[in-house]
């Protein structure tokens, strides 16, 4: 499949801004945390959960027309993520402006809706890919699981260094030692989706065009003398090229560094820099990770034109 | 999605294909000037010509050398009983109509997220890169309910221009239609049944055809091997 890169950043942004905030919304349940961290926290959560609004607006081809994307909640997962990052996003930024300006602890109501829809979102965004049967890598649910542990570990990284930031010393440990699980957890569903791409069975063209399994069929002319829409987005020959060269690089920023890291900073002394270079690792690292999903996304179709 | 009250959809006899991309052409000339037109076209005459067409056929091979044989499949929307396209688009731009069974997709409310192109098994649709928006087969809608038009050529373009009469158009669930009863009487097949999307749209297989040829015929002391052979010799001259 062709990586849209605005539909990537949007994954990113949406991912940092709901697991930061799930982050020190839980810790401030648990602990109690200043009135300016769980501030800071929402105005950086709605600015990301707008930003990746806006990116993952570059994916449609009429901008202005996405609105119409609720209308068909009932059925689609991508109206239902439209939806739902929509509310989060209203809630997060109604509530800083409540807590910013009023003096009432009202806000809680809107931040437990507000975690909770913006998790809603993560998982239909999650289910627009796990559910397309068409994509048999894809349909499994691990992406599901890999999906939200991803939104998870970028969040708390984030989570870990606005703590950090703001002294405070002690929470900031209890999400580190979160956030280091959450990317073990993360290596482990990855590897699982590796394992499990190379033993599902493909069907095969003689499957797609219904003839029997053993006579031998190749494809003779694909029927056009270029390229069109099918060979392109569904097929990504320059992306496949660079898998391999790509994929490495991929695990060991988005788990290898910040493991490595984490480890240190909560066995030996948290510093700033570390914690730092662990979140932009592990951006970076999904930026890539999530670029190799697609090209890795071996769509059914293809099967037409032998490219399976 | 309520009953749907009726099936149109597209019958192609493989057997008779020729694979001469006519009722692509005329596809793409219908439906670039009727009402869901332009369909669009970029680099035309140049090296890279691309765009979208509703349809188009492959050419493949089945069988072992030499017992061949070269299979033309053509394939636009198969309009599914049980479109996987339809659910998933997130404003309802895409839809199954009750009348008639067709598939559409209404261009003012596509958003062109490609969400529909994305679970069809068959890569029937195609973005339009000039309006932005998803296009498919429409079963030429415009053509076939044209009172204006003779009762006739009532019928999808890509039907009416087959050189070979390869292409039939009916309602597969009416029992009077020629399309029903071709697909009965012709073991009518459907792609990719295991997708469990039911499409509409079938196809009438190949027949194999054997030819026994006689073992003296092949002999290299054949006189019309040797006939051909001095042929091939004389044109080299």
């Amino acid at each position: 499949m062709h990586p849209p890169m605005s539909l990537i950043l949007f994954f990113l942004t949406a991912g940092l801004s709901i697991g930061s905030f799930t982050g020190i919304f839980l810790i401030d349940l648990i602990k109690g945390l200043s009135s300016n961290v769980i501030l800071i926290t929402k105005l950086i959560a709605t600015a990301l959960i707008g930003l990746g609004a806006f990116s993952a607006s570059f994916h449609l081809g009429h901008k202005m027309r996405a609105w119409k994307a609720i209308k068909r909640f009932n059925t689609s997962w991508l109206s239902r993520e439209a939806v739902f990052s929509g509310i989060f996003g209203f809630l997060l930024f109604v509530s800083f402006l409540i807590q910013l300006f009023y003096n009432t602890k009202a806000y809680i109501i809107l931040d437990i809706l507000a975690v909770i829809t913006g998790w809603l979102s993560a998982f239909s965004t999650a289910m627009i890919y796990t559910s397309n049967r068409f994509v048999p890598d894809w349909n499994t649910s691990l992406n599901t699981l890999y999906f939200l542990n991803m939104y998870g570990f970028l969040g708390t990284s984030l989570a870990s260094l606005i703590l950090y930031l703001n002294g405070n010393v002690e929470s900031t440990k209890i999400m580190l030692i979160i956030a280091l699980s959450l990317f073990i957890v993360g290596l482990a569903i990855r590897v699982a989706y590796n394992v499990r791409r190379y033993i599902i069975k493909l069907p095969t063209l003689n499957d797609a065009l219904n003839l029997p399994q053993n006579r031998e069929v190749k494809v003779l002319d694909k029927g056009s003398t270029t390229d069109n829409y099918c060979t392109t987005e569904f097929y990504y020959k320059k992306g496949k090229k660079l898998l391999p060269s790509l994929l490495p690089p991929a695990y060991i920023l988005t788990f290898a560094v910040p493991i490595m890291l984490l480890i240190t900073c909560i066995a030996k002394e948290t510093n700033t820099s570390f914690l730092a270079l662990s979140l932009m690792s592990a951006t970076v690292g999904s930026f890539i990770e999530r670029w190799c999903f697609f090209v890795e996304g071996r769509h059914v179709q293809n099967l037409y034109y032998g490219l399976l | 999605m309520g009953t749907i009250m009726g099936q149109l959809a597209l019958v192609i006899d493989l057997n008779t294909c020729v694979g001469c991309h006519a009722c692509a052409v005329n596809c793409k000339e219908w439906n670039t000037q009727a009402e869901f037109g332009p369909l669009s076209d970029f680099d035309p005459y140049g090296e890279k010509p691309s765009g979208v067409w509703y349809n188009r056929i492959m050419t493949y091979e089945i069988g072992n050398y030499p017992h061949t044989q070269v299979l033309h499949l053509p394939k636009s929307c198969l309009h599914c009983q049980d479109p996987p396209c339809v659910p998933v688009c997130p404003t309802g731009a895409t839809f199954k109509r009750e009348k008639d069974g067709i598939v559409l997709v209404n261009y003012d409310d596509c958003i062109g997220c490609k969400l529909c192109s994305w679970n069809c098994p068959y890569g029937c649709r195609e973005f339009d890169e000039a309006d932005k928006v998803m296009k498919k087969c429409t079963l030429c809608i415009d053509r076939i309910y044209d009172e204006a038009l003779p009762p006739e050529q009532r019928q999808p373009a890509c039907v009416l221009t087959c050189p070979a009469k390869a292409r039939f158009f009916g309602d597969i669930e009416d029992p009077e239609s020629e399309a029903y009863k071709l697909i009965k009487e012709r073991n009518g097949f459907i792609l990719f049944p295991s997708a469990d999307t039911k499409p509409a749209n079938h196809y009438l297989p190949k027949v194999e055809t054997k030819v026994e040829v006689d073992d003296n015929v092949l002999k290299p002391d054949n006189p019309i091997f040797l006939e051909v052979l001095s042929r091939h010799k004389g044109g080299n001259r």
